[in-house]
């Protein structure tokens, strides 16, 4: 068990090394940044942009170091100056790790051409002068850096945070929501295969499950706050966490913005929507599970002896139908946190996946990628924690 | 599960019978035509791929033509300058809504045919080769696509579209990808870029399911007899592979064809709604649906256009996908 643990742990650090790696190689290759915002001034022609000005933004975002050491920087936060031990140098301070100003080079071609080429370095960055920047610890630490266009130099980890109550408390809620009614439906139409109530149900949640949640969010919204507000009937307000002015509901009276009513209100079509969906895939596949078991031989004999109906599906066949439940339960971990970007987008939901689709429509890669890494990392941590419940679960199982 | 006169063993007997002299296709059809929903989805798929297809010609209105002392027409209304009829009514900048339905039928249908299309190729080319050769190669592949797979999908797949498509002018592509596509989709050239660089960044990331389920395939069918026999006869890897491993690992990947049709639609119209697919003039059902929600408070009928299309489609696909592996599963007696 600890030497199969040592092997994970390791190989999830490689993967996610791996994938951070992914991850910045598209942001760098990603155009546009702050080097085009400055680009711009310069051709509206209110400023004349010097090469300092440059090379000041440059080094605000690391853009002067070369490519290994900035990577390294935004993965571990190293080197953050000099590298020493006991205070003696291992790697002469001097040493070259960038370029602030890159040299011009005119070549004169025999035709008359000029062509200015960038060769050379005028100014380099070295070692020593890391030691004067604001150095992050790393993402590997939590350390995102800074948002670039949400939020002006705003730590990228505050605002995930602003950002992460919303969606653990829509994730969670409609999870919890959806496994307390989802389970129960699934062991139900098992049990009575084939019966009126099994064939509703496979009906319900096969339509439930092929439908965009996009489709079912905007028609929630049309249905429960377009059609009945203006049929005078009592609706629920859409769009945000919580309302900005007071307003009035037919039977309910005024509801105070930010009221805990309010936010109620605001909080159900978007829980709705999600558990809706995913009932469909929790009653389907308990339902598929419970199925496998029923017909297993242990079921069989503990009828023979005389077990109770009763006893023999809650103790018999659903402790065993529950055992793939653990997979299922792994999956949740990373949607809890990386949310649901088109549910949160269409309810205006300020959860993480709407972050996600704000920085990416602002450009603010940085941002996005914090986003990907967190939940690459908590894919993988599931991914343990199954494989770790199920020796919990299914003694059967042993990891080597 | 559709019902039959006769009692089910009868029927069963009856088709054991009939199976000698029908191939196996025919059997396949004629199960999948007693799945009725199925086959109402068939239908429905027909009419608005047909009328995608046609969008040129029985489009009654030029795509991009706006009108703006007609914006935001309800369905059934008259043109108020020149009396036309817009049979769904404009989008909110007096642009026909039939006629750009269709066209985005054209680009939403296609990307998702194109996108499958390429998933299956790449998937089953990976998978085969990885169940069949075993070893090293087995290996490496498993090892791509257990990596691709913990990427979180719709998180890699915004990001990817939004770099792409933000700068889709700096993007060049080979007019052997853009003229074809452009022609497909019938959109002019310069809009055909996006609509491409969607479609790879989806293909890029969603063959590792059907690589899987082509590798499992393998696996199962590789022990079989009759590979051993075809190899004691002399046949080659590539013979083997392509005249007797493909065609029965081929049943489960026409399944997950039309599965996959689904997925890739709800995926082209989620990133489309929410900006980072297809951009505006081209039409597609994502797009619409998004310039449409932000209408529905005083025109509620505009999201139900685009979404109404999305809705049966992405049930028909389904349904089809649930009836053909009713129909292509031989241990099920129907």
């Amino acid at each position: 068990m600890t030497t199969y643990l040592v092997r994970r742990l390791i190989q999830m650090v490689i993967v996610t090394i791996l994938s951070a790696m992914l991850g910045y190689s598209l942001l760098y290759l990603a155009p546009g940044g702050p080097l085009l915002f400055l680009q711009q001034i310069q051709n509206t022609g209110q400023r004349r942009v010097t090469e300092e000005d440059i090379a000041r933004l440059k080094a605000r975002y690391e853009l002067d170091l070369y490519l290994p050491i900035r990577f390294t920087r935004w993965l571990a936060g190293f080197p953050a100056g000099p590298i020493q031990i006991g205070g003696v140098n291992l790697i002469p301070p001097d040493t070259v790790v960038g370029c602030a100003i890159p040299g011009q080079v005119r070549l004169r071609y025999p035709d008359g051409t000029v062509e200015i080429r960038e060769e050379g370095c005028v100014r380099a960055v070295t070692l020593a002068d890391l030691a004067e920047r604001r150095t992050s610890r790393g993402i590997l630490f939590g350390d995102f850096g800074l948002s670039q266009q949400i939020s002006r130099d705003r730590p990228i980890s505050d605002l995930l945070m602003s950002r992460l109550p919303y969606t653990i408390q829509l994730m969670g809620v409609s999870t919890l929501l959806a496994i307390l009614i989802g389970v129960p439906i699934g062991i139900y139409s098992a049990v009575r295969q084939y019966s009126r109530f099994d064939y509703a149900m496979t009906g319900i949640t096969f339509v439930g499950s092929s439908l965009p949640t996009l489709f079912m969010g905007v028609m929630a919204i049309l249905v429960f706050s377009v059609l009945a507000k203006d049929a005078g009937l009592p609706y629920l307000p859409s769009g945000g966490a919580q309302g900005i002015r007071n307003y009035e509901i037919p039977w309910i009276g005024t509801v105070q913005a930010g009221s805990a009513l309010d936010r109620t209100l605001r909080f159900i079509m978007p829980c709705a929507v999600l558990t809706f969906f995913n009932i469909a895939s929790w009653s389907r596949f308990i339902r598929s599970s419970m199925l496998e078991v029923l017909r297993q031989d242990y079921v069989r004999t503990a009828r023979a002896k005389g077990v109770r109906e009763r006893a023999v599906i809650m103790k018999h066949a659903l402790r065993n139908a529950l055992i793939p439940f653990v997979t299922l339960l792994a999956g949740v971990l990373p949607t809890l946190v990386a949310g649901a970007a088109v549910t949160e987008s269409v309810f205006n939901w300020p959860g993480m996946g709407r972050l996600l689709v704000d920085a990416l429509s602002n450009s603010d890669y940085t941002v996005a990628m914090a986003i990907l890494f967190i939940s690459t990392v908590l894919v993988l941590i599931g991914y343990l924690i199954s494989d770790i419940l199920y020796t919990v679960v299914d003694p059967r199982i042993r990891l080597t | 599960m559709a019902t039959t006169t006769s009692t089910p063993a009868a029927s069963g007997a009856i088709e054991r019978l009939q199976s000698r002299s029908e191939g196996q296709w025919a059997v396949v059809f004629r199960r999948f035509r007693r799945h009725r929903l199925a086959m109402a989805s068939l239908a429905i798929l027909i009419i608005i791929f047909g009328a995608s297809i046609l969008a040129p010609w029985i489009a009654p209105f030029p795509r991009d033509e706006i009108g703006l002392n007609r914006t935001r027409l309800p369905p059934m209304s008259a043109d108020p300058v020149t009396g036309q009829l817009h049979i769904l009514g404009t989008d909110h900048l007096g642009r026909d809504f039939f006629t750009r339905v269709i066209y985005a039928a054209r680009v939403s249908l296609m990307v998702a045919i194109s996108v499958t299309t390429l998933v299956a190729i790449i998937g089953s080319i990976l998978g085969l080769l990885s169940g069949f050769f075993g070893g090293w190669v087995d290996n490496t592949i498993s090892r791509i696509m257990e990596f691709v797979a913990t990427i979180p999908d719709l998180p890699i797949l915004l990001i990817l579209s939004a770099i792409m498509i933000q700068n889709a002018d700096l993007i060049v592509l080979p007019s052997w990808i853009i003229g074809p596509v452009a022609w497909i989709m019938a959109v002019p050239n310069r809009e055909a870029t996006q609509v491409a660089l969607l479609i790879l960044v989806l293909a890029s990331l969603g063959w590792v399911g059907v690589a899987r389920l082509m590798r499992g395939m393998v696996l199962q069918v590789r022990e079989m007899q009759y590979i051993e026999s075809a190899r004691a006869l002399g046949g080659s890897s590539a013979w083997i592979l392509f005249k007797h491993v493909f065609p029965n690992a081929f049943p489960p990947l026409i399944v997950a064809f039309t599965l996959g049709l689904n997925g890739a639609l709800v995926s082209e119209v989620a990133i489309s709604f929410l900006g980072f697919g297809v951009q505006d003039p081209t039409p597609t059902w994502g797009n619409m649906m998004g310039f449409a929600t932000s209408y529905m408070f005083n025109h509620p009928w505009m999201p139900l256009i685009p979404g109404l299309p999305i809705f049966l489609c992405s049930l028909a696909f389904n349904f089809i996908g649930d009836g053909l592996r009713d129909a292509l599963d031989p241990r099920l007696k129907l």
